[in-house]
Formats: structure tokens, C-alpha cells, sequence
């Protein structure tokens, strides 16, 4: 265990060496912010709710969302097909680490520099410049723990196109689909609520939506509860205990072409 | 029971046969044809505990599959491969703790932290205990002064400098082998005249067995007493290094430069030079490129000294480079048969 800490501690320190990337990404997502404010102001316009949310609670959703939308990004995906056609997995694969966990570990100290590089400064933009109210529930406490395995999730996904590169080499495609067929039926860019209600109905069936709405909803509507937020906890961490077990499984069968046909 | 064992081992690779141009590239989409290249094609050998071997061929030989497969990274074919009595690929991570690996074109170093901080990671990954840790990195720095390094971006480092860095870390972990893939790739005389006295060091200090490929026959003659040369999935020889070198290793060519250089200076090189030396010495004078003439003797029966100073004292000589026989050379000539 020591060891993969003190591989994320090293990627935590890349991080820091790339500090103007985060300070480039701030910029961004405050213009992103005030755009999406004047957006959903109007939709808002003459409305109290809709489809049952405030105003606030849809643009703190909304805001809060570009955030972990960057923070949640973990080019694994890129870096492994990087990686697999410049022949740099075999320097991995020369040492006593586990792949799966060595890309887990790396890509969490990007996650951890960028958690409080993007996000906290979001919140507090959020709280003192657009001055949104975010409700005091127990949705905040849980909100940290809901964001790591959500990280944990999202990882899975782009760890499983890596792991794809093995067999095509580039992942260019692959890895695009799967950020639109994300963004998209994970709640990223909308609540989910917004969708109609078959199709959240069947959304909630699948593991996207564990990846933005459940955290983004325990922020937005944090006093919904317990009784709500348990049971999108355990979906949640269902997810992940079947997507990293799928994973590893897949892991073994990809590995065999590197090592049948080589690197 | 020897360190390394290896038996009729063979790697087949399956390859797509790619066709011309665009609709070529479309047709291969959905193409079953392929063709099985060998890339080792039976070979056998052992390595003892403490050895050094030179694991020498062209470029395509089979040298870098063989390497993989040691290091548990490929699956062989077919034959028996066994290092420390463990087959590789089946138990990679007990291995990879036994083993280090450079790959001379590649690093492992954390390109965008200080040099010390990969060290400290490693230290982690092979759980290096603190005490060995620090003997290690002071016998580093007595070896090659490392500590000077140590607080530098390993991308802002120079290319020996980064290769000296990532032989140490091979050895961090006090490995029973180490597996040096072209380490002196690239690098100017001085740094590997460093990185060889690095590697006959830490071999000695710590009886590590070292596999070495390389295409820099210097590296094998300074390093190796055995070498191994394998050519198209072949062993072709395995033996003692004098008996190659008796062959090869000594002669030299001198590249000359010369001013005034016309139909006439060949000749007048070759008169004067079997003048001096005798006939016997049997100095091949060519002109191979446009502006140089090339002398190749016998290192051994004449001084190498000897012969640039007699030059340069007698020729307006503008320039001067001196040449190894290229490792292709040798294993066309050793293919001929020249050792059997």
C-alpha cells in the first residue's frame, strides 16, 4: 500500500509543477459559470420551479457540475493508449505494481491537486460572487465521500478504454464516444430531472448517473435526507465494487495481447 | 541450477499483412491475412549467478523479444524459460522484484519531478528498507556523484546524465538481475566510458548478473566475458568474447581527412604506410565517402598511436575520426562462418 501512496504523492507534485493548467481551468469555468448564470436566470424567468428544483438548486447543480466535470476527468484513457503505442507499458509491467491500481493511484493525485485547485475555488465563487445559497443538509457531509467514488467510477470507465488501447491501438474514438454517451446520460450537463420520465427511469438503472447526479444532487438538495441519500450511496458503491471487479477481470484478457503479440 | 535457464524457446508474432494506399487501409479493416513472423526461433542457453553477457545482434534479431520474455512482459511460443527457477510471465510480480530493467530509449524516471523523488518512489515500489536505501544512494554518489542530480527535472537532465540515473535505479532495489537494453544509446565517449565503470562496479560490488544488448561493440569489450550473438531468432554464437574479438574487436578504421586529396593520395598512403609498417599489417586503404579516406589495420599488431602520428606528421590530415567494426559486420562475418 505504501508504494501506491507514494505514487500518488509523486503525481500530486506533477500537479503542482502544472499549477498554470488549473490557475487556465479557473478562468475557463468562471466564464463558463456566468454564462450558464444568465442561461438558467432566464429559463428561470417568472418561475419559482421547475420539474421541482429553484433556481439555485439547478445552477448550483449546473456550476457545481463543470467543476467535477474537470475534476472527474482522468485521462487514463489517454495516457494508457499513449502508453501502449509508445511501448512505455512494458516499463510498468517490469515492476512489482499492480496496473489497474499504479493508473488508480497516479491519476487520484491529479484528482486530489485538482479538488483543491478547481473545485473548492468553485464553491467559493459560487458562495461570494454569484451569491447562491447552498442549503445546509447532510448532503454536504456525505458530498465528499459520494465525490471519491464517483472518481472511483468514472476511473473504471476511462481505465476500461485503456485497457481497449491494447487491442486497437489508438483510442481516439472509443475514448470520445464514451465522454459524449457520459456527459450525456450521467446527469453532467442537466439534472436528471430535467430528462422525461421514462428515460430517468431507466437512467437510474444504469452506473452514469452515479458519476454526477448522485454527488451533484447531495450538494443542490442537500437536505433531502437520509433516506434518500443511503440508498444513492449503495448504488454508488455497488458500481464500483462491479465495475472494478469487471475491470480486473478484463484486465487479464487484454494483457494477453500485449503479451501474445507483443508491445 | 543456473540463474537463467532457457530451452528451445521460441516467439511467433502474428502480423497483419498491410496493403497500399487508402483503399488499401480499408480493405485491411476487415483483412484475415496474416502472416507468423519468428521473431526467436529456438534458442537455448544459461546464465550463472555474477555473469556479464553480452547479448549482441543487428537491429530485428530477436534480441529485445528475448529480453521481454525474461522479464515476464511476453509470453513464449513454445520452450522452457526459467529465471531463478520461477517461469516469468506466470509470477511477474515476484519477479519484477528480483529483476531491473533499463531500456536504454526509454525511461522510468518521473520526467516531470526532480531525479531524487523517482528514487524515493522506487524506494517504495521495491520496499527498500531505509538503511539500504541510504547505503545505496551513497554508493551512487561515490560511483558517479549523483548528488549533484538529484534536485533536477529529470527532462531538463542530459541524455547521459538521465542514463546514469536510470542504471542507478536499476539497481536500487538490489536486484539478482538486471537487464540493460542499449544503455549507451546516443551518448558521447566520456559519459560511456562512466556509465560502463557504473556498470563493472555495481556488478562486482554486488555479483549482479547483468544481460546487456547493445550495438556499441566497445560496451561488450569493455564490459563482457561472454557474449552471445544472435541473429534472426538464432543463436549464432555463445562463447568467450576473446575468441570474437580475436577476430573483430581490434581492427580500427581511421577516417582521414586530407588536404589536397587527389587520384594520387591513396596510393601514396598505402606505399608510405607498408613503408613504415611492413607489408604484413595488411592495411585496407578505401576512399568511402566523398572527402575522407578510410585506413583499416589490425589494432593489435599495430599500435593504433603509432599510426596516427605517422599520419598526421606526413599528411596535411584537416580531420580525423576513428571507427569500430559495426556490430553488422560482425555478424555477417561470424554468419560466414568466420567462427566455426
Amino acid at each position: 500500500m505504501r508504494s501506491y501512496l507514494a505514487l500518488l504523492r509523486g503525481a500530486y507534485m506533477v500537479g503542482l509543477v502544472y499549477r498554470f493548467g488549473f490557475l487556465f481551468s479557473i478562468a475557463g469555468n468562471i466564464i463558463y459559470m456566468s454564462v450558464t448564470y444568465f442561461l438558467w436566470r432566464s429559463i428561470y424567468q417568472n418561475r419559482e420551479t421547475l420539474h421541482g428544483l429553484t433556481f439555485d438548486q439547478t445552477y448550483i447543480y449546473v456550476a457545481l457540475g463543470s467543476a467535477v466535470f474537470i475534476l472527474l476527468k482522468t485521462y487514463v484513457d489517454w495516457q494508457m493508449s499513449f502508453d501502449i503505442r509508445e511501448g512505455m507499458v512494458a516499463t510498468y509491467l517490469i515492476k512489482p505494481i499492480d496496473l489497474q491500481l499504479y493508473e488508480l493511484f497516479t491519476s487520484f493525485g491529479f484528482f486530489l491537486m485538482s479538488f483543491s485547485a478547481i473545485t473548492i475555488p468553485t464553491v467559493l465563487l459560487l458562495i461570494f460572487v454569484f451569491h447562491i445559497q447552498i442549503p445546509l443538509g447532510i448532503g454536504l457531509a456525505l458530498f465528499p465521500f459520494s465525490l471519491v467514488l464517483a472518481y472511483l467510477l468514472s476511473f473504471c470507465f476511462d481505465y476500461f478504454i485503456g485497457l481497449l488501447g491494447f487491442y486497437t491501438e489508438s483510442v481516439w474514438g472509443l475514448s470520445i464516444t464514451k465522454e459524449i454517451i457520459v456527459t450525456v446520460l450521467s446527469g453532467a450537463l442537466i439534472p436528471l430531472q430535467f430528462f422525461p420520465d421514462a428515460i430517468q427511469k431507466i437512467l437510474l438503472w444504469l452506473p452514469f448517473q452515479a458519476i454526477y447526479y448522485t454527488p451533484l444532487t447531495m450538494v443542490a438538495q442537500s437536505t433531502l435526507g437520509w433516506e434518500i441519500f443511503l440508498p444513492m450511496l449503495s448504488v454508488q458503491i455497488f458500481w464500483v465494487i462491479a465495475l472494478f471487479t469487471l475491470t480486473r477481470l478484463f484486465y487479464n484478457q487484454a494483457i494477453k495481447v500485449l503479451r501474445i503479440s507483443g508491445g | 541450477m543456473s540463474l537463467i535457464h532457457i530451452e528451445n524457446l521460441c516467439k511467433e508474432f502474428k502480423i497483419l499483412n498491410r496493403r497500399e494506399g487508402l483503399s488499401g487501409a480499408f480493405r485491411d479493416l476487415f483483412s484475415g491475412d496474416y502472416r507468423i513472423v519468428e521473431a526467436v526461433a529456438g534458442i537455448s542457453f544459461d546464465i550463472e549467478s555474477g555473469e556479464i553477457v553480452g547479448y549482441i545482434g543487428p537491429n530485428g534479431a530477436g534480441k529485445s523479444t528475448t529480453i521481454k520474455m525474461m522479464t515476464g512482459i511476453l509470453k513464449p511460443s513454445s520452450g522452457t524459460l526459467q529465471v531463478n527457477g520461477l517461469v516469468p510471465y506466470d509470477n511477474r510480480i515476484r519477479q519484477a522484484q528480483i529483476m531491473g530493467v533499463v531500456f536504454g530509449q526509454r525511461t522510468q524516471l518521473w520526467w516531470d519531478l526532480p531525479v531524487i523523488e523517482s528514487f524515493k518512489i522506487l524506494k517504495e515500489i521495491y520496499k527498500v528498507d531505509q538503511k539500504t536505501f541510504k547505503r545505496h544512494m551513497d554508493m551512487f554518489n561515490e560511483l558517479v556523484g549523483l548528488n549533484a542530480l538529484y534536485s533536477q527535472q529529470v527532462r531538463t537532465l542530459s541524455l547521459g546524465q538521465r542514463m546514469l540515473c536510470d542504471i542507478a535505479a536499476s539497481f536500487l532495489h538490489n536486484p539478482q538481475i538486471v537487464f540493460l537494453d542499449e544503455p549507451t544509446i546516443g551518448l558521447d565517449i566520456s559519459i560511456k566510458a562512466k556509465i560502463r565503470s557504473l556498470i563493472k562496479m555495481l556488478n562486482s560490488e554486488r555479483n549482479t548478473t547483468i544481460i546487456l544488448t547493445t550495438h556499441d561493440l566497445g560496451d561488450v569489450e569493455a564490459l563482457c566475458q561472454r557474449i552471445i550473438i544472435i541473429d534472426k531468432g538464432k543463436i549464432l554464437y555463445d562463447g568467450d568474447i576473446k575468441k570474437v574479438n580475436a577476430l573483430f574487436g581490434a581492427y580500427r578504421t581511421l577516417k582521414l581527412q586530407i588536404d589536397g586529396f587527389n587520384e594520387s593520395t591513396l596510393q601514396t598512403l598505402k606505399t608510405s604506410l607498408t613503408g613504415r609498417f611492413g607489408s604484413k599489417d595488411g592495411f585496407a586503404i578505401a576512399q568511402t565517402e566523398e572527402f575522407w579516406t578510410d585506413v583499416t589495420f589490425d589494432q593489435a599488431r599495430t599500435p593504433l598511436s603509432d599510426v596516427l602520428n605517422f599520419v598526421m606528421t606526413n599528411f596535411a590530415v584537416h580531420d580525423v575520426r576513428i571507427v569500430e567494426i559495426a556490430m553488422e559486420d560482425v555478424v555477417k562475418r561470424v554468419y560466414d562462418g568466420a567462427l566455426r
